[in-house]
């Protein structure tokens, strides 16, 4: 049914399209895209499943992530060793959570890891202070930022640890309907 | 994270194989893992699932496999036809480069305009297949002439075309001798009735949806921690757009932290007195110019119908003369507004957002009255006259108010963003590019909804009109936003907006309309000689004959007992009435009880 096309076999594009949000035409459109970034390096012929990786300054330089001031965290958090090189599959798993299809609840457990800089599953004041930065570009001075991040601390910290669990978290975005 | 213990997988794989097939795929998507570990657990799962129904039933014969292939080729072909219809989703690529390039507020704007579109072009199909088409059959031929003017003024040659409810025949259409016969009548109040419930509907659920997604307790928001994590937009892809942004949120931040520094302004007795002195002062300033604009509308519209019904001359410049109510009415609801923003300006409101939502009430209060006062003059003045037509007239009237208001929108759209750009670039360089005003457009958009849906009685096929200046103004609007606008600088809570836009729709707008159609089909007499409801007490009253009809007939029966015992009668809505409320009730004295609950709870975590 459809274009007929070589790429993939038809078992991995069921799988693609079951674990992912995409159609079959948008999983297709995201391997071109893949591949545009580097051609010489992703061959167009997925199925042996070869053991392809882009670094993360070519995913970085994509124009849906250049001016995205979390693209290394974004990029770091669905790569597959966390260092921001990416597998076409990690590529699908993250367009498919930025996607308008993913459920808010997906995008907040994402959103948590991508502002948790030290990847230890709570976001603390030093990663709230490395967030404001990078959402203010560097434009507040260092009292302001350790300011700000005290009262986020105190207003969403429910189990009153001094830092923010995956429950704060998603409980403030349960209560906060601006997040996208 | 967790290191999922080997029993925490068996149990999901184990739950999942017992999904059906859609419920699985959707569980599968939402797992928060990486892809390698959602296709093993995916294939665990369909292993799982082929071992169980192994187990189940006997060898798998050639017709269960026959039956499972089939069902996994009907299910990628279902696949490939929702991509198509995706794709028939108008504008989708236009609507993401303008939030990538603008961010999510002016995106509202847009999609708006897609939805109320929609309502349009849904009108117009039923209309036309229902009442139209069925006209054409029957159609008398037309004797007048055709000048250019009818595009504007929607007389003349236009009086005798199926635009206009006059136009319309009485009779039952049949072009058989003894075939299926159609009956006008029933048709036409039976169209428009179908349509405005089935807006009724959908709206009601839009609004149940936003408002269940997005109320929020205003006592319980996180001021600055929700803002701070949760107000970047990542649809964002635009270098400036996403500078602007940042820029923003700085300037926030540091205003939120002075704030907190400063003292809370304790206004003295005087200054209380002085402010609300001032804020009532404008409130009647602007109820004064809404009600002297309604008089100077109803007027100047009493005055048109006196020189129409002395004068009857079909000459130029009489026709002329009746755009000028249309273009006194557009000018009235483009200026005022102005004036209204300015009196914000001077009332010194202690927030932005309180000046934004008293301008956007003042202005849905003029406009809202301006209909208003229009409805009232159609349907005490005109329809009490004695002429030859009333409806037609009524549908010419709303013709050339949606005309001329259409084109008083592309209009402002050339003054309020071309040519601002172009002052604010060249001459007057600190004023700088203009920001897309989102309210106004909006609101714009509720009064050109709000005479459609007045309007489908009289002149059925006004949605076609509608959607045409819908898509023009679409176009319109997204090039001059592309050219002409920056991105705004003010911080909107971009998600309640589109409750709110909904929410006015719906309010004033709509339940209003359905009063007026309510008073034209139960209480106005149509006129004798013209439209599918000549000669008949009250358009209503074709229901009331037809049911009388039916009740001649055996098979019938039923039809007339849910009219009298379920649509007409009292009682039952009575009762019906009763049990709403009933339920309301109970149900926000759960929505209590959970709220305390809610507390204790949120104790207990804290010790």
């Amino acid at each position: 049914m459809g274009n007929k096309q070589t790429i993939f076999t038809q078992e991995q594009l069921d799988a693609y399209q079951d674990c992912t949000f995409f159609t079959r035409k948008e999983i297709l459109r995201l391997f071109y895209r893949y591949r545009d970034l580097a051609p010489q390096l992703v061959p167009l012929d997925y199925t042996n499943k070869p053991a392809v990786t882009l670094p993360y300054e070519l995913i970085g330089s994509m124009p849906e992530l250049k001016d995205n001031p979390f693209r290394q965290r974004i990029a770091e958090v669905f790569s597959e060793h966390g260092d921001g090189n990416m597998t076409l599959d990690d590529f699908l798993d993250m367009f498919s959570v930025l996607s308008e299809m993913a459920p808010r609840d997906l995008k907040a457990y994402y959103a948590f890891k991508i502002y948790d800089f030290n990847n230890d599953d709570y976001i603390c004041k030093s990663d709230l202070e490395k967030t404001v930065n990078k959402l203010t570009r560097n434009e507040l001075t260092s009292e302001e930022v350790s300011l700000v991040c005290e009262k986020v601390i105190y207003e969403a910290d429910v189990d009153n640890d001094g830092k923010l669990s995956l429950a704060d978290f998603q409980h403030m975005i349960v209560r906060a309907p601006d997040f996208l | 994270i967790f290191f999922p213990g080997f029993d925490a997988e068996e149990d999901l794989i184990g739950s999942l194989a017992d999904m059906s097939t859609k419920e699985r795929i959707k569980a599968i998507q939402k797992l928060p893992e990486t892809m390698r570990k959602k296709r093993e657990i995916r294939n665990k799962v369909l292993q799982e699932i082929t071992k169980k129904s192994r187990h189940r039933g006997a060898q798998p014969s050639c017709c269960t496999q026959c039956l499972q292939g089939a069902a996994v080729s009907f299910r990628r072909f279902g696949n490939s036809l929702s991509e198509y219809f995706h794709q028939l989703r108008i504008w989708q690529k236009t609507l993401k480069i303008i939030g990538a390039e603008f961010g999510t507020s002016v995106l509202s704007y847009f999609v708006f305009l897609t939805w109320l579109l929609n309502f349009n072009i849904f009108s117009f199909l039923i209309n036309f297949s229902f009442i139209t088409i069925p006209q054409f059959l029957a159609a008398e031929p037309n004797n007048l002439s055709f000048t250019g003017l009818e595009l504007l003024t929607g007389d003349g040659y236009f009086q005798q075309t199926v635009l206009y409810y006059g136009f319309y025949t009485n009779a039952t259409i049949s072009k058989i001798e003894n075939g299926p016969s159609y009956n006008m009548q029933l048709a036409y109040i039976f169209t428009v009735g179908m349509y405005f419930v089935i807006c009724f509907l959908i709206l009601l659920f839009s609004m149940a949806k936003y408002f269940s997604r997005n109320f929020v307790n205003p006592q319980a928001v996180s001021v600055n921690s929700s803002k701070l994590l949760c107000t970047w937009d990542f649809n964002i892809t635009n270098e400036k757009a996403v500078k602007l942004k940042q820029k923003n949120l700085s300037t926030q931040i540091k205003e939120g932290l002075t704030e907190v520094n400063k003292e809370v302004v304790n206004f003295s007795a005087m200054e209380r007195v002085h402010r609300v002195a001032v804020h009532l002062l404008a409130w009647a300033a602007s109820l004064g110019t809404a009600v002297a604009a309604c008089a100077g509308v109803y007027f100047l519209a009493i005055n048109n119908l006196k020189l129409f019904m002395k004068g009857h001359r079909n000459d130029l410049e009489s026709r002329a003369a009746m755009l000028v109510l249309p273009m006194i009415a557009s000018l009235l609801n483009t200026l005022i507004p102005f004036f209204f923003s300015w009196l914000g300006h001077l009332e010194r409101f202690q927030s932005p957002g309180q000046h934004i939502y008293v301008t956007i009430i003042r202005i849905i209060i003029l406009k809202m009255s301006i209909v208003g006062i229009l409805c009232y003059y159609w349907l005490n003045i005109v329809a009490t006259y004695e002429s030859q037509c009333w409806e037609t007239l009524v549908g010419q009237d709303i013709y050339r108010l949606v005309l001329v208001d259409f084109i008083f929108c592309l209009l402002g759209s050339f003054f309020g963003e071309f040519l601002r750009r172009i002052i604010g670039t060249t001459f007057c360089v600190s004023l700088g590019l203009p920001e897309f005003d989102i309210g106004r457009n909006v609101l714009d958009l509720i009064y050109a909804q709000t005479l459609t849906w007045i309007g489908i009685l009289f002149s059925p096929l006004l949605p076609g009109i509608q959607m045409i200046a819908f898509f023009i103004v679409f176009f319109v609007k997204k090039v001059s936003l592309m050219r002409n606008c920056q991105p705004p600088r003010k911080v909107w809570r971009t998600t309640q907006m589109m409750t709110s836009f909904i929410f006015l729709l719906f309010c004033p707008s709509f339940l209003g309309v359905l009063s007026v159609i309510g008073v034209t089909v139960w209480r106005l007499k149509p006129s004798e000689g013209c439209g599918p409801f000549r000669g008949l007490s009250s358009m209503y009253a074709a229901v009331t004959e037809w049911i009388q009809i039916l009740e001649s007939y055996t098979a019938s029966k039923w039809v007339v007992w849910i009219y009298h015992n379920l649509i007409s009668s009292e009682l039952f809505f009575f009762i019906l009435s009763s049990i709403v409320l009933i339920v309301t009730y109970l149900y926000w004295q759960i929505i209590q009880g959970r709220k305390t609950m809610t507390k204790l709870l949120r104790k207990q975590i804290i010790n």
